[in-house]
């Protein structure tokens, strides 16, 4: 396992495809907590929302939206494989397919971990300095690291997460606009009319353990799980999709 | 070794068909078929890619996914299976190695054999055909295997890479590798192979050595001479004008064809025995037509 952890390092750090979507995912986190510090919601305008310390805390967890783009790196990463046909000689090295999906896993695994991990610093200490200038509660080092495990933890599962949509739907296009219509249009639909259907979605798993609420103007993280109930949801989410991912890619015909 | 392999995929198509035959140990043997004849699917059954509907294909009497580290024993190039167009071959090579716990110095070895050294640090995506095939081989060279099973290598390659090919499949054998080359075009593994198995429509039309596939053939006898139109044939004898004015005879040996020009004489500028065309008996082999193959190729899909 460990040589097949090395053999997926390998194949990720000689494509661009990390740095990409680390840096999108950089971008778009800046982007938001911009957003959040300067801009107020309509009907929000009258209210300093900045001297809230649990908003604060929603800014820095602007970390977490880099969750859609670890979905994509290990989407991509999987069906890659069979888009570029490198699964044939994936598959041809390692015919017990279920270590390849595992051995991807855990590589992923480890590089979203480490990605959040920076993230996480960053979108810390730009909050801090954008507070600065700002009128608004001082920044506290203790939400942010309240904050901290639901980020890894959360970002980890969606990398995990990845993989194995990435394995159950080979088509790449396909996959990336599936996950991407879930997560942005379907998942805030369901929301925004059926909350109590909607907060047991991943997505709202995921809100519930950033501590964030389910992102409509009046949410917020009361209306989710309990953080708790929300790791072992998310948590179970992946579970099921990567015990998928290894039935139907042991049963697929490479052609 | 393969055992009333029939695959049928999803769509009702029968790609093979109960196919039985075996590949003799430390020979080149040449896997032969129009396009579309299911070779690409018996190979992919055979290395555990491609789950068959029935039969058994084993390797040394185990299957292909019962082999501890696999690529060590068996060397394998296909068809569809690519490089990552921004990776280089080096890293191509590089992540395979890693995954079956092969050093890079075998990665740097196998490039040398392959002709690829210079090329090693360039991104495959632009690579020719005839690169990528080559890339294809080391990889299948990448664990120093005692069987190599090749799906088209001769593909995209020039007339010298074809050269190149069969001398490197020789050398292999020489080494005690065991072949096996399948091949759209028989003249392109002619020269190479010992011994060949011929599948039409995923069926088994030909199996034994290619010497015995052109002695099965009809004799033909080629004469020319001012007045060959004047030879009087035997009954059993056919005659056809070619062009040059040659006269094909069919039916006849050449001793005979000889004797009977003496007793008439009749002066000959040549007299020649001419052995049955190797391609003809492979395209009358093969030949007929097959709804199965039609669709098959109709949808791109696998051979």
């Amino acid at each position: 396992m460990i040589a097949l952890i090395r053999s997926e390092f390998r194949k990720v750090f000689s494509t661009k495809l990390l740095l990409i979507l680390s840096l999108a995912a950089l971008g778009f986190m800046q982007l938001q907590i911009f957003l959040l510090v300067f801009l107020s919601p309509p009907g929000f305008e009258d209210i300093n929302r900045l001297m809230d310390p649990a908003f604060i805390k929603i800014i820095i967890a602007s970390a977490g939206s880099a969750s859609v783009f670890l979905l994509i790196l290990g989407i991509v990463a999987m069906s890659g494989e069979y888009r570029n046909q490198t699964i044939t000689s994936t598959f041809l090295t390692t015919p017990v397919r279920w270590r390849v999906i595992a051995a991807k896993m855990v590589t992923f695994a480890i590089l979203a971990l480490a990605i959040s991990l920076i993230l996480w610093f960053i979108a810390a200490i730009t909050t801090m300095l954008l507070l600065g200038t700002q009128d608004s509660a001082p920044f506290e080092w203790s939400a942010a690291f309240e904050i901290l495990g639901g980020t890894l933890l959360g970002l980890v599962l969606y990398a995990i997460l990845g993989v194995a949509i990435g394995s159950l739907i080979t088509s790449q296009v396909a996959a990336i606009i599936i996950a991407l219509v879930f997560t942005f249009v379907l998942e805030p639909l369901i929301s925004l009319f059926f909350l109590s259907v909607g907060k047991w979605l991943p997505g709202n798993a995921l809100n519930s353990i950033l501590q964030t609420g389910s992102g409509g103007p009046e949410s917020s993280a009361s209306d989710l799980l309990d953080v708790p109930i929300g790791v072992l949801l998310l948590v179970g989410y992946t579970i099921v999709f990567a015990i998928a991912a290894a039935i139907v890619t042991n049963k697929r015909d490479i052609t | 070794m393969v055992e009333h392999l029939t695959k049928r995929f999803g769509s009702g198509v029968t790609a093979v068909a109960d196919l039985s035959f075996s590949a003799a140990p430390g020979k080149v043997t040449g896997f032969l078929g129009p396009n579309g004849a299911g070779k690409t699917t018996t190979l992919r059954c055979l290395l555990g890619l491609v789950a068959q509907t029935e039969g058994k294909a084993t390797i040394d009497g185990v299957t292909y996914r019962e082999i501890e580290n696999p690529i060590t024993v068996v060397g394998a190039s296909l068809e569809a299976s690519g490089a990552h167009p921004a990776r280089t071959a080096r890293n191509h090579l590089r992540m395979i190695a890693s995954a079956a716990k092969i050093t890079d110095t075998r990665v740097s070895e196998v490039l040398e054999t392959v002709g690829l050294t210079a090329a090693a640090d360039r991104k495959v995506g632009g690579y020719s055909l005839g690169m990528r095939q080559r890339l294809a081989l080391a990889v299948a060279l990448l664990g120093d295997p005692k069987v190599l099973i090749l799906d088209e290598p001769a593909n995209g390659l020039d007339p010298e890479g074809i050269s190149w090919l069969r001398t490197f499949l020789r050398h292999q054998a020489s080494k005690g590798v065991s072949v096996l080359v399948s091949s759209h075009v028989l003249s392109e593994v002619q020269q190479t192979v010992d011994d060949v198995i011929i599948i039409r429509s995923g069926s088994l039309v030909y199996q034994g050595s290619l010497h015995a596939l052109t002695e099965g053939g009809p004799a033909e006898v080629v004469v020319r001479g001012p007045n060959i139109d004047q030879l009087v044939l035997s009954s059993e004898w056919t005659s056809r004008a070619v062009a040059g004015g040659e006269t094909v005879i069919t039916g006849a040996s050449i001793e005979a064809v000889g004797r009977a020009a003496f007793e008439q004489s009749l002066e000959l500028h040549e007299l020649s025995s001419k052995s049955a065309d190797l391609e003809q008996l492979f395209l009358g082999l093969t030949a007929e037509e097959s709804p199965t193959n039609q669709s098959v190729n109709g949808k791109g899909g696998p051979e």
